[in-house]
């Protein structure tokens, strides 16, 4: 679709997620596929996190490729100076709302008068979960308006909309994964020392855990040099505190026992991935990070967005279930065990030790799943789906 | 204005002018906070049958169709007949039974729908009462409710219930969520 229009609208619910996916897949159809893409974002002090070229103060600006507007997704009809810009610039080719946030009715409206209708898509969460298979592509015409919009799930079968992906993704990676001097380079840009003989090196990105303290204590009392590349952001204050501090910031150095952390600033997303290539377990959290961690094909624990009625456990299991398939068992249950624990459920003093011993098996098996799921790219798909609805 | 996750099978709605029966809705919570409703649908006016996706918090106008108390009489490949007071008899297609199809007895009262003069559904009470055929036994020391097991009625419905309940008790079901409520006295 080369030479059309995309507006992707992302309502930040969650500081990092839904805007990391929407940046990614803007980026993804701008300069892979030469579409003419719109991002509007309700949260531009977000989003500056992960792009640091963007002027959160600016309602319009052009970054990388993509144009982004400011909107405002708490009201269903925007200002109106968001409004009018969204007049001035007509509906576009392609409408991609994420995560169902509700798009400005005047622009429903203005989609509907349209001819020809643009293609509308709701981009919906991730999720491993069988029932995805049976939603996805799924027409939901609008109750009032002449409008169909179709559902579009990401997902980890050849049933769905699969995950995203950049072209030399796989390949950038392998080149970083095997070049010990760019590594050495790497950990030099973030201020962070060499290895020690011995070492596990671990980036931990999650939201505030119950198990965290518990698991600082096994890796101080462990017999294996730890070091953990903490980035800021919500659990620093748990890991501040497990240190005997009251907060900590980028830069900070701290040690016990066997275990050492060193936080580091709020990296972009292209930075972020090599954290994840250059390290040899990842936690991750929420959506877009649990992917890059797949990619990475470094042996990954999982800290799922928590669901206040526990429904995120499922969840939880439905992508162990998948991401384990193949291994022995007692390999499968090392992995589920210790995402469990993670996700607030078991002894994590008990289910550290058996996953780490693991580690290599999981980093062949972690390369293998992220060959299989590479021949199921989210962008591609999702422009194959505008071409047959289009 | 009902919206998506108060829907249910045999509500008719109205979609961009269309009158359409639901015939069976499945919920399912997608991330964070958001849920999505896959619904089977037809078109009263085409028959025609769709498959439709909705966010949970989509708003529809409910279509109210009038209604006649009647009770069950017999099936009649493919319909199922009805009769009220006055032994007029009403007939629903199988397709347009939804989950009414899970507790449906002989003479058993319910409500059937009307649109145009035409039965398109049938309603149940909220709450009824059936006897378990099959169920596994209790799982000793368990009393709390709160473990469950599936147990079957005697229309080969299968649904999930305390693990103190037997083969013979008689259950409350609430229809509308086809769940378990309590043992019945």
């Amino acid at each position: 679709m080369r030479n059309n229009s995309c507006d992707i609208f992302c309502a930040v619910v969650d500081n990092y997620g839904d805007i990391g996916v929407c940046w990614r897949l803007a980026r993804q159809l701008a300069n892979e596929h030469g579409v003419s893409v719109r991002l509007w974002v309700d949260d531009l002090r977000s989003f500056g996190k992960l792009c640091l070229e963007l002027d959160a103060e600016l309602d319009e600006q052009r970054c990388r490729g993509v144009e982004v507007l400011k909107w405002d997704a708490d009201s269903f009809s925007p200002h109106p100076q968001p409004l009018s810009r969204l007049r001035a610039r007509g509906v576009a080719d392609l409408v991609i709302e994420a995560f169902a946030c509700r798009l400005p009715q005047s622009y429903v409206e203005a989609m509907a008068a349209r001819e020809p209708k643009p293609v509308w898509l709701n981009l919906e969460y991730l999720s491993a979960e069988e029932w995805v298979e049976g939603c996805h592509k799924l027409a939901s015409p609008h109750p009032t308006l002449p409008l169909t919009k179709y559902f579009f799930f990401p997902g980890f079968t050849e049933k769905t909309g699969g995950l995203l992906l950049e072209r030399d993704l796989l390949e950038r990676r392998d080149a970083f994964q095997s070049d010990g001097l760019a590594q050495e380079k790497y950990w030099r840009s973030l201020g962070v020392p060499e290895r020690v003989a011995g070492e596990l090196r671990v980036s931990m990105f999650s939201y505030e855990n119950e198990a965290m303290e518990e698991l600082l204590r096994v890796w101080a009392r462990g017999t294996q040099p730890v070091t953990t590349l903490l980035p800021e952001g919500r659990s620093l204050p748990q890991v501040a505190a497990f240190f005997g501090h009251a907060a900590g910031q980028a830069g900070d150095t701290w040690q016990r026992g066997k275990l050492r952390v060193h936080v580091l600033p709020f990296v972009e997303q292209e930075c972020y991935d090599e954290l994840l290539w250059a390290c040899d377990v990842n936690f991750v959290r929420g959506e877009d990070s649990c992917v890059r961690a797949q990619w990475a094909a470094k042996p990954f624990i999982w800290h799922i967005y928590p669901q206040h009625d526990g429904v995120h456990l499922e969840k939880l299991e439905a992508l162990r279930v998948r991401y384990t398939e193949g291994l022995q068992s007692e390999i499968a249950q090392a992995v589920g065990d210790l995402w469990l624990a993670w996700n607030g459920g078991q002894d994590i003093a008990l289910a550290w030790p058996r996953f780490v011993t693991q580690c290599e098996v999981l980093k062949a098996h972690g390369a293998e799943w992220a060959r299989r799921l590479a021949a199921n790219n989210l962008a591609l798909n999702l422009l194959d789906f505008y071409r047959q609805l289009a | 204005m009902k919206t998506a996750q108060e829907l249910r099978a045999g509500n008719v709605i109205n979609v961009s002018g269309e009158p359409m029966v639901i015939l069976k809705a499945e919920y399912s919570r997608s991330g964070r906070n958001g849920s999505v409703v896959k619904m089977k649908m037809k078109n009263l006016l085409t028959s025609s049958a769709k498959e439709w996706v909705y966010a949970a918090d989509d708003k529809f106008e409910q279509i109210i169709l009038d209604r006649k108390e009647v009770t069950y009489s017999y099936f009649a490949d493919p319909m199922y007949v009805f009769m009220d007071g006055e032994y007029n008899q009403y007939e629903i297609e199988a397709e347009c039974m939804g989950d009414a199809l899970n507790y449906i007895e002989d003479g058993m009262p319910c409500e059937v729908v009307f649109y145009n003069d035409k039965a398109i559904s049938v309603e149940l009470p909220n709450t009824i009462v059936r006897q378990v055929i099959y169920t596994e036994p209790a799982v000793r020391g368990d009393t709390s409710g709160k473990v469950m097991k599936p147990a079957k009625l005697n229309t080969g419905f299968e649904l999930p219930v305390s693990a103190f309940i037997e083969i013979g008790d008689k259950i409350e079901i609430d229809t509308r969520t086809n769940e378990f409520k309590k043992r019945a006295n």
